[in-house]
């Protein structure tokens, strides 16, 4: 019945309709809906909203809340119906700081007591009491994690709602397969009391290794970001990181790339991150789609540090159910594609864009392959290798195209998929081979000769078919991480480039 | 995670069905020619260290010096050597500082040198003089270097500016480099230190004893070049792999720290390195150089007549 209302709230607020109809239930029975409708188009306005048992939450934060709830609804005119929906997005609102249980809400309107002075009323004046559950303040969890290509166990503290306005501190350690260490500080709040815009700062330190290229980075920094979700459920996030990377632990056998960047850098950025997700499900997508842009600036104007550049990545992919003629429910069948740019373009530092800009290090280009991006590849297994190690590249293009069907017997509702895909890439760096040669005036390259190198590194995309693998394999989609199997031969290769012919595993959140 | 190569070891080994390694020897299709390297690449590492570098001159050894940093080096300490690419892909592995000499010795470009001469026999008291060189020498170094605040700026030019642009990143590096190098004076020094708590300041360690014991090093070494007919440590024909050691610390010790900066009274280590002996120890410097660099030794004697 409450569904009915219309209003497609929380649970929470569904069940605060029905305590409402409870309470103020005075009409004659005339069957639920025609009650209901009237009920709902009669004037309506709030006299008073009490907030139960938000004992640790200041009142200034409920005020943004609830606020324009009372604003809205003291227009003459206002019925009841509408008085509930604001409530529900109230409520809703509420609900996004991560400080109340889920479970703990409930709303109960009744009607306000008036005064036997005061002049009759033709609107219903109610008295609206909403009570939450505050979840633990302080919470300490350990357990496993799993990111792309990387599983970590890790300990994590966080202090919730610590000045009462929805501010957390997390903190957290792990170890990892690849990272060996990180430790990370974050504190982030609401901005004026709008849980769909944070500011948040992090302090980070860790270690990772990275075998394909016979070295471990070590970063040690800052960010601060500002995060917002627009209306239509677009996340957007702007940041100012500083980071001290430093490049060690080198392999006996780590390559004179390697060698020459190894040591200390300091990147100063502000990134920009866009990301729309309308798939129906993150880890086994069957329709929608998602578009991801990663943008960032290095080193230019006051940002200072010791790498200069621009740095753009974009990410789309999408997918499409597919009916099977003469079956009326859903087949579980779907074919999906994906596809990723990225351009790194070095700038020079300073203020100036026409100065001598230095060439990218192995630690800002983009790395390509693996079984989470371009499947049939090692990890970094794509673009130029100097022996073994893949020292990555300043441009890229990776597409893929695949199919999810069903096994047999289990169905269209069961997590597993069997997948048949075929991926490729393409991964190039910039460089000016013949020109520009070995002047001794070190590695700086002026902004014709920047762009020169950029736009033949584009062109050379292009040049011959992509390295290109295919292959079968299985999808398990679980709440957590995407498992797969997937068995693969590699069609097309680079010299120097690392294909897996055979059995691969992937483990991660994000696939290509 | 079998997609790691750190764990798939165990798998290559498993032989591979005959039908299955046949389809794969079909794969791939096609292989186009290697991806060429990013641009920094083209331009290779290697760096220096005095002794080493001079063995290298000594050798007629033909070489280019790049700045480089600890963590480039195969074993951490600096210099290392790169040989040549001999593809544009494929990666020589690095020369460590300890195998260099050997590495020189087999690819100088005209070997005028035999081993012998670089690294002749010595008397076995040979042993005792080096060891003022690797320990007393060194010590002061490290000290007047990293500890002593007079060469604060000596210090940031050479290590810490190169690496970082960044002040915090340089002021980090530089407390690590300090903290470092007293611990390596206080374990090298043994019991000279004052504390015997890990000595992790210039606090820890007693100043006047490095100073000191680098000046009766001196005297020792300008004494024993002052016993040679030919000029060079106990009387080889060639300057060779002592003479190579001396000659790194006495050279930058003149070259750095000759006494414009010390204004605190404590003895410049260039002035004491001129005035140990009756300067047997400048004169063996001035010899090593036009031995090893005979132009800059040229342009060095120009400038003092001048």
């Amino acid at each position: 019945m409450a569904a009915s209302l219309g209003f497609g709230g929380s649970n929470a607020v569904d069940k605060a309709n029905a305590t409402a109809t409870a309470n103020t239930a005075q009409p004659a029975y005339t069957g639920p809906t025609q009650m209901l409708d009237e009920h709902l188009l009669t004037p309506a306005t709030i006299s008073s909203i009490e907030v139960h048992g938000a004992t640790n939450t200041r009142r200034s934060l409920l005020d943004h809340v609830f606020q324009p709830v009372v604003e809205d609804s003291a227009h003459a005119g206002t019925t009841l119906g509408q008085v509930l929906e604001h409530i529900g997005v109230a409520t809703k609102k509420l609900a996004r700081f991560d400080i109340f249980k889920e479970e703990g809400f409930g709303v109960f309107l009744s009607e306000a007591a008036r005064p036997e002075s005061a002049p009759p009323s033709d609107r219903t004046e109610l008295d609206i009491s909403i009570r939450v559950k505050e979840k633990s303040r302080l919470v300490f969890s350990a357990g496993t994690d799993f990111g792309n290509t990387e599983g970590s166990a890790y300990t994590n503290a966080v202090a919730r709602n610590i000045f009462g306005g929805a501010e957390t501190l997390s903190v957290n350690a792990s170890t990892g397969t690849r990272t060996r260490s990180a430790y990370n500080a974050t504190f982030s709040t609401p901005i004026n009391g709008n849980p769909d815009l944070r500011l948040a700062v992090e302090a980070l330190r860790s270690a990772t290794q990275k075998p394909w290229a016979s070295h471990e980075e070590q970063l040690t920094g800052a960010n601060l970001r500002l995060a917002w979700l627009a209306e239509n459920s677009d996340s957007h996030a702007l940041a100012y990181s500083t980071v001290w990377r430093q490049l060690t632990g080198l392999a006996a056998t780590a390559s004179p790339t390697v060698r020459a960047d190894a040591g200390d850098s300091l990147k100063s950025s502000l990134t920009h991150t866009f990301t729309r997700d309308r798939r129906d499900n993150p880890m086994l997508p069957q329709s929608g789609y998602l578009l991801r842009t990663i943008s960032e600036l290095a080193g230019w104007g006051p940002l200072n540090g010791d790498v200069s550049f621009a740095k753009t990545e974009v990410e789309a992919s999408g997918a499409l159910p597919v009916t099977i003629p003469g079956l009326a429910a859903k087949s579980g069948v779907s074919v999906g594609g994906g596809l990723r740019l990225g351009v790194l373009y070095p700038l020079p530092s300073g203020y100036s864009l026409t100065g001598a800009a230095q060439p990218s290090r192995i630690n800002d280009r983009f790395q390509l392959g693996g079984p989470t991006d371009v499947r049939g590849f090692k990890i970094g297994g794509l673009g130029p290798h100097d022996g073994a190690d893949s020292v990555g590249g300043d441009v890229y293009a990776a597409g893929s195209v695949n199919a999810l069907v069903p096994l047999p017997r289990l169905g269209p509702e069961s997590p597993l998929r069997l997948q048949l895909f075929a991926n490729a890439g393409r991964l190039v760096a910039l460089n000016n081979k013949g020109k520009g040669k070995e002047t001794g005036e070190g590695l700086a390259m002026d902004s014709a000769t920047v762009f020169r190198g950029v736009k033949s590194a584009v062109s050379e995309l292009t040049n011959g078919l992509p390295s290109l693998a295919a292959g079968v394999g299985l999808v398990y989609a679980h709440p957590v991480a995407r498992f797969e199997l997937n068995f693969s031969l590699p069609l097309v290769l680079r010299r120097g480039e690392e294909g897996r012919k055979g059995l691969q595993v992937g483990v991660g959140i994000n696939f290509l | 995670m079998a997609s790691m190569p750190s764990v798939v070891p165990t798998w290559r080994t498993i032989q591979i069905p005959r039908p299955l390694q046949q389809l794969f020897d079909h794969f791939p299709l096609r292989t186009y020619d290697a991806s060429a390297l990013p641009e920094r690449s083209q331009h290779l590492t290697s760096s220096d260290l005095p002794t080493l570098y001079t063995l290298l001159r000594l050798a007629n050894f033909d070489f280019r010096i790049l700045p480089s940093t600890n963590h480039a080096s195969p074993t951490g300490s600096l210099p290392f050597l790169l040989p040549p690419r001999t593809s544009p892909t494929t990666s020589p592995l690095p020369i460590p500082a300890s195998n260099l000499l050997t590495y020189a010795l087999q690819h100088s470009s005209n070997p005028p040198t035999t081993t012998r001469d670089l690294d002749p026999d010595l008397p076995p008291r040979s042993q005792a003089y080096l060891s003022l060189i690797t320990l007393s020498l060194r010590n002061a170094w490290l000290y007047a270097l990293y500890l002593d605040p007079s060469h604060s700026a000596l210090l940031q030019q050479l290590y810490t500016r190169p690496s970082s642009s960044s002040r915090g990143v340089q002021a980090t590096l530089l407390y690590q480099l300090r903290r470092a190098a007293a611990e390596q004076i206080a374990t090298s020094a043994g019991g000279k230190t004052v504390s015997t708590a890990a000595a992790s300041s210039a606090d820890a360690i007693d100043e006047e004893a490095v100073y000191n014991s680098a000046g009766d090093a001196l005297d020792a070494l300008a004494s024993l070049l002052s016993e040679s007919e030919t000029g060079w440590a106990f009387g080889v024909e060639r300057p060779g792999m002592f003479d190579a050691a001396l000659f790194s610390y006495t050279h930058l010790m003149m070259q750095y720290m000759s006494g414009d900066e010390a204004a605190d009274g404590t003895r410049a280590l260039g002035v004491m390195v001129r005035e140990a002996g009756n300067g047997e120890l400048a004169r063996h410097r001035d010899r090593m150089l036009d031995a090893a660099w005979p132009r800059w030794g040229d342009s060095k004697r120009i400038g003092r007549e001048a």
